[in-house]
């Protein structure tokens, strides 16, 4: 009768100390993310996705000199240059393996022309191997840049200052 | 044919001289410059085929000197050095200074084909500088004032 | 490029020598040396720009620097000659500043723009600059630039040409490639124009550089200021790996090495592998830019077989076991002698033996030849031209020749190497060069003298000048009789008349002959074409006892295909020499006795409808034999024909089952050259499709009709061997022999003669399929000499009717360069010219008029 009792008695004074900790993080900030609502902020040099770059009246930066090729540690970049209308050197094809690349950004390292940068972007799941080999019409920056004036002068103040951009 | 009868003969003449074929270029250059005041494309071309020696040597050498230019120049050539003692002591300015006197560019003639303005290297009167040549006489320790002086002279003279 | 050998220096003796002293270590070398060459012996490296072994040294670039005690400056290492006692310095400090400050020179106009620029990887400019140069420059000014019209700022290419192309701002100004054009090729369509800062290298205006050997000017370039678009833009030279191979299209065989990439299985270009025995690192266009077949997209892949009349796609066991049925009942049913085979003197070594086995073992037929492109072909392999073919010849030898006779050979078309050798003792050596041809070649640029006889006399020639040396008494009086009495010719005057050769001219080559220490003495395909080729070779062997040339002279005809030699050694001929014979005999354990047939007797037996069966191995006698009409008829009537060819050919379309045949890029395989060594070409590439190489094909037509045929491909490598080791040289009569003059006799109207000719940049059948070759021509064409041009009012272009007693053929004309006499030449290279059905076999000289066609 007495352990009863004290069974009773353990229910009502013990849990209520343990529920505590539990309430008492009720009220905490939470510091897990809501993930696909709300997006981690990457650091500024993040090594994420590839994209190639253009000059300003929107040729493409890249030449397919293939130094990025060359430096690449896991062999993921495959390019064939071609001619185009002037007789200047330009990539036909350009292709990077995303489940080869290791992102250490030794291309953009070795790149002479600007041309290719490592993003920010990190969600490239796909459902299969294929769609992980990114071709040039992927990783080329839209031209004009569909972005709004804001972003524009942004990135001009990036670029001129050395300030990161966070959005890419 | 541009060349006259005479050229060719006199080049036929010149060139016999020499034991190689190719000695021949600027003597034969000589007599067509003489003739016509200029040797162009086409008068490499018949000269080529007078001397016997390919086309292409006689371009090379004609091109390489001053002397022979593809157009023909006033009756005064200005040669002005712009090499090293003359351009520490001022050839740049005094060319710029020859152009907006003259109102024409360097390698250009005058309206009244009097003067042509070119600028050359080295015309071994350093001891001098800055000079000029004018055809075949030297114009020496150059200024503005000097330079004046010459123009007004020939321009009498012509 | 080749390290300099000794064979360039001047000759060893002893008060020739001299001893210097380079960077501490003493070394002897010959008067004359260079201090560059000097260092090179040693194993020191000089950096150099505008330096070539086989040039003369000119000192533009400067980057040789080198320090020599008691000289106040450094000295070009290139241009300086070494002395006795010279203390020289390589590595010194002042070396290197000196060095340092001409790579900025240098790069102070020089735009940077490496990763567009082909030659980035493989740059001397760029090599160099890492090794001795500055990281910064500290030129502040607007750096100079040429600027074509429309361009960006550095961009400044422009085609001089149809295959090169020029960037005037990458340019060094090394001239390497104007003296390479000038010195070692003769050519004079690049220039440098202009001085100082703003010198260019260019076209001549109004020309394009479009030489026979203008590929090299790309591979010597130490920039990327020459360019070809054979490798523009194509791949990066470090994704490649190489390959030693040789030359296809010559009989020289041209070492060259082949930069493949093995992922896409291609070859993407060729440069040369220098070897001073052969080529001394020049190739011509044909040899650079040919390759390109190899990728061509028109290659055949899988066999077609006959179905219905048309041409269908089969396996190989299709193709196989209809071959095996069919040629087992032709030899069930008629004997195996009426079975014949053609192979291709491009083939190796391997596959030339494995078809001389199928035939011989497998057919017991004798009815086999590799000349599927010359009339009237000698019966015997101890005939005199056998002979004359079979006598040693070796191209370095051309070299210090004191006397060089061409006899019947458009060189630069036929063996554009031995045309540079030439050239080279030419410009170098003191040698009395005499050409003689039909008509006028470029030859004539190289030769003190040039002998233009009229078509057909090249035996007259010979004689001529055999009287005209008797008759001044240059040779022994006793074998002079001797002669006289099988010539029926009289005189030296009667011969001149005949020939049409000035007699002073033939008096000069019997002088040069009969002075000659050294003499090379060889004939092309002028002779090995002629009908009478027999009778030519006989003169020949007279002019050779007459003038004693044995021991100071090496005279032969030379071999034309890439393995012409091999087949001829390997007993590829209907009657082999007995040596050769005994061998096989020896081999097989059995010989056919069965009657030999070459090439002409083949197609009149195939006529005749006594040969049934016939397999062709490379070759396109439809195309290539000088009567089409008399090949076309015979193997039309044929009941079972076997084609195994790279590409569709005019042959592979009268074909039963054609076979896909590998490249000899695509097998491992050995090759005879003119001179009679063994060479082997790698493989570089997996064959293409189902393309199988020659010995294979032969091995499994073998399998196909007697499973135990073949043991095994080392089998006949052994067998290669053992039939390339006996000796090929067939000595000469002791005698002279009879030469009787022959003439054709009269041709009516047609009385203009035609020389089937090779393209300045084609070789045989295949290579109008290369893209960088078709630039150069692609279309058939007729050269006419601008004397009868203008008589017949026909200017460049136009189209002319060309008529024989056998056919008409249209083509454009061209106006000649070189030739000046009554003579037209027609290449043989392009398939759409038809030009073979213009001829007859039966005559010497091919003898056509022409006409302008009014449109």
């Amino acid at each position: 009768m007495n352990e009863v009792l004290k069974a009773v008695g353990n229910i009502f004074l013990k849990m209520p100390k343990g529920f505590v900790v539990t309430f008492k993080h009720l009220f905490k900030k939470p510091i897990t993310l809501d993930y696909p609502r709300k997006k981690n902020p990457m650091t500024a040099r993040y090594r994420g996705k590839h994209y190639l770059e253009r000059y300003d009246d929107g040729t493409e930066r890249c030449v397919c000199c293939g130094l990025c090729a060359a430096a690449c540690p896991a062999d993921a970049i495959y390019m064939e240059p071609e001619e185009n209308e002037k007789g200047e050197r330009r990539a036909k094809m350009y292709e990077i393996n995303l489940l080869r690349c290791i992102f250490c950004g030794f291309c953009e390292e070795a790149c002479p022309e600007e041309a290719i940068f490592l993003g920010q972007v990190y969600e490239f799941s796909e459902d299969n191997r294929n769609s992980f080999i990114v071709g040039k019409d992927d990783m080329l920056v839209p031209h004009p840049r569909k972005d709004n004036p804001l972003k524009r002068i942004y990135r001009r103040v990036r670029r001129v200052y050395g300030v990161t951009d966070k959005s890419k | 044919m541009i060349l006259t009868q005479e050229s060719i003969q006199e080049i036929k003449e010149k060139t016999a001289k020499y034991p190689r074929k190719k000695s021949g270029i600027l003597p034969a250059l000589t007599v067509a410059y003489r003739q016509l005041g200029y040797v162009d494309d086409e008068i490499y071309h018949e000269i080529s085929k007078v001397i016997k020696v390919p086309y292409v040597e006689i371009a090379e050498a004609a091109t390489f000197y001053t002397m022979f230019p593809k157009k023909s120049r006033g009756k005064y050539l200005i040669q002005v050095c712009h090499n090293i003692s003359c351009a520490l002591l001022g050839a740049d300015s005094l060319i710029s200074y020859l152009e907006d006197k003259l109102g024409i560019k360097k390698g250009e003639t005058t309206a009244d084909n009097l003067f042509t303005l070119i600028s050359v290297e080295c015309l071994g009167s350093c001891s001098t500088a800055p000079m000029m040549q004018i055809n075949h006489d030297f114009h020496e320790n150059l200024t503005r004032e000097k330079v004046d002086g010459i123009l007004e002279t020939l321009r009498s003279e012509a | 490029m080749a390290e300099a050998t000794k064979k360039d220096m001047p000759t060893e003796t002893a008060e020739n020598m001299v001893t210097l002293t380079i960077n501490g270590r003493e070394t002897t070398v010959p008067k004359g040396t260079t201090v560059l060459q000097a260092a090179k012996e040693l194993g020191v490296h000089i950096p150099t720009f505008c330096w070539h072994p086989k040039l003369k040294p000119v000192g533009a670039c400067r980057m040789c620097y080198v320090e020599v005690e008691k000289m106040p400056k450094l000295q070009v290492s290139c241009a300086l000659e070494v002395m006795d006692g010279m203390v020289v310095h390589t590595d010194s400090d002042t070396v290197k500043q000196g060095r340092k400050a001409i790579i900025e020179f240098i790069l102070l106009n020089h735009p940077l723009d490496c990763p567009t620029c082909d030659k980035g990887g493989e740059c001397d400019l760029q090599n160099l600059t890492f090794a001795h140069g500055v990281d910064d420059s500290r030129f502040e000014f607007q750096k100079y630039r040429f600027v074509d019209e429309g361009m960006t700022t550095t961009f400044d290419d422009r085609r001089i040409g149809p295959e090169i192309i020029l960037n005037r701002n990458r340019c060094i100004l090394c001239y390497k490639c104007v003296r390479a054009n000038k010195e070692a090729f003769g050519e004079y369509d690049l220039g440098v124009y202009e001085r100082g800062s703003i010198a260019e290298i260019n076209a001549a205006p109004g020309e394009q550089v479009d030489n026979p050997f203008s590929g090299n000017l790309v591979e010597i370039c130490p920039v990327g200021a020459l360019t070809n678009s054979d490798w523009r833009y194509k791949i990066r030279v470090w994704l490649t790996s190489t390959t030693p191979s040789i030359c296809n299209y010559t009989s020289s065989g041209i070492n060259t090495l082949f930069f493949k990439e093995n992922h896409h299985n291609k070859i993407y270009r060729v440069t040369s592998r220098p070897s001073d025995d052969i080529d001394d690192g020049w190739l011509p266009d044909v040899t650079r830019y040919g390759y390109q077949i190899v990728n061509s997209p028109d290659r055949l892949t899988t066999p077609l077989v006959k179905k219905e009349g048309k041409q269908v796609e089969a396996t190989w066991e299709e193709a196989l076991e209809i071959i095996g049925k069919r040629f087992g009942e032709i030899k069930e049913r008629l004997g195996g002698v009426c079975v014949g085979a053609l192979v291709s003197p491009g083939l190796d070594n391997a596959s030339l033996h494995a078809a001389s086995r199928l035939m011989r073992v497998g057919f017991k037929s004798n009815n086999i030849d590799f000349r599927g492109d010359y009339r009237y072909l000698p019966e015997s392999s101890e005939s005199p031209f056998m002979r004359l073919c079979s006598r040693p010849f070796k191209i370095a030898d051309i070299d210090d020749s004191d006397v060089i006779v061409t006899f019947g050979s458009d060189l630069i078309r036929e063996h554009a190497n031995e045309y540079l050798r030439i050239r080279k003792a030419f410009n170098f050596g003191n040698a009395r060069i005499f050409a003689v041809n039909p008509y006028q070649t470029k030859s004539a640029d190289v030769s003190s003298l040039e002998l233009v006889y009229l078509p057909g006399t090249e035996e007259s020639v010979v004689n001529g000048i055999c009287l005209a040396a008797i008759e001044d008494n240059l040779v022994d009086a006793k074998r002079g009789e001797k002669f006289k009495l099988k010539t029926p010719t009289k005189s030296s005057a009667e011969a001149a008349k005949v020939s049409g050769v000035d007699r002073e001219s033939l008096r000069t080559v019997a002088e040069a002959l009969a002075e000659g220490k050294k003499i090379t003495f060889f004939t092309g395909e002028i002779i090995t074409r002629s009908r009478q080729r027999d009778l030519i070779a006989s003169a020949l062997i007279n002019l050779h006892r007459l003038f004693g040339l044995k021991g100071r002279a090496q005279m032969s005809a030379l071999a034309r295909y890439a393995n012409s030699k091999g087949a001829e050694k390997l007993g590829l001929l209907p009657n082999p020499r007995t040596v050769v014979v005994d061998k096989l005999r020896g081999l097989w354990g059995e010989y056919p006795e069965s009657p030999a047939r070459n090439t002409d007797a083949m197609m009149a037996l195939i006529k005749k409808e006594e040969i049934k069966g016939f397999l062709i191995l490379g070759s396109n006698p439809v195309m290539l034999y000088p009567d089409r009409e008399f090949v076309k008829e015979g193997i039309e009537k044929l009941d079972f024909l076997v084609v195994a060819d790279l590409f569709e050919t005019e042959t592979t379309e009268l074909a039963d089952v054609v076979l896909p045949l590998a490249s000899w890029a695509e097998y491992e395989g050995y090759y005879v050259n003119l001179e009679g060594r063994t060479q082997k070409a790698a493989r570089a590439v997996k064959p293409i499709g189902q393309a199988k190489p020659g010995y294979e094909i032969a091995s499994l037509i073998g399998e196909a009709l007697d499973p135990e045929m073949f043991q095994n491909e080392q089998q006949i490598h052994s067998e290669v061997r053992q039939l390339l080791e006996l000796d090929s040289v067939i000595a000469y009569p002791d005698d002279f022999l009879e030469v009787k003059a022959d003439t054709d006799g009269s041709q009516g109207d047609y009385n203009l003669p035609l020389y089937i000719i090779d393209d300045w940049h084609h070789s045989g059948h295949l290579t109008e399929k290369a893209p960088s070759l078709a630039n150069f021509a692609s279309e058939p064409y007729i050269e006419i000499p601008p004397q009868l041009a203008s008589e017949l009012k026909i200017a460049h272009g136009d189209s002319v009717r060309v008529e024989s007693e056998v056919g008409k053929v249209i083509l454009p004309a061209r106006i000649s360069e070189h030739t000046q006499n009554n003579v037209v030449l027609v290449p043989r290279n392009f398939s759409s010219s038809n030009v073979t059905s213009l001829l007859m076999r039966k005559k010497r000289v091919d003898r056509v008029k022409i006409s302008k066609v009014d449109e």
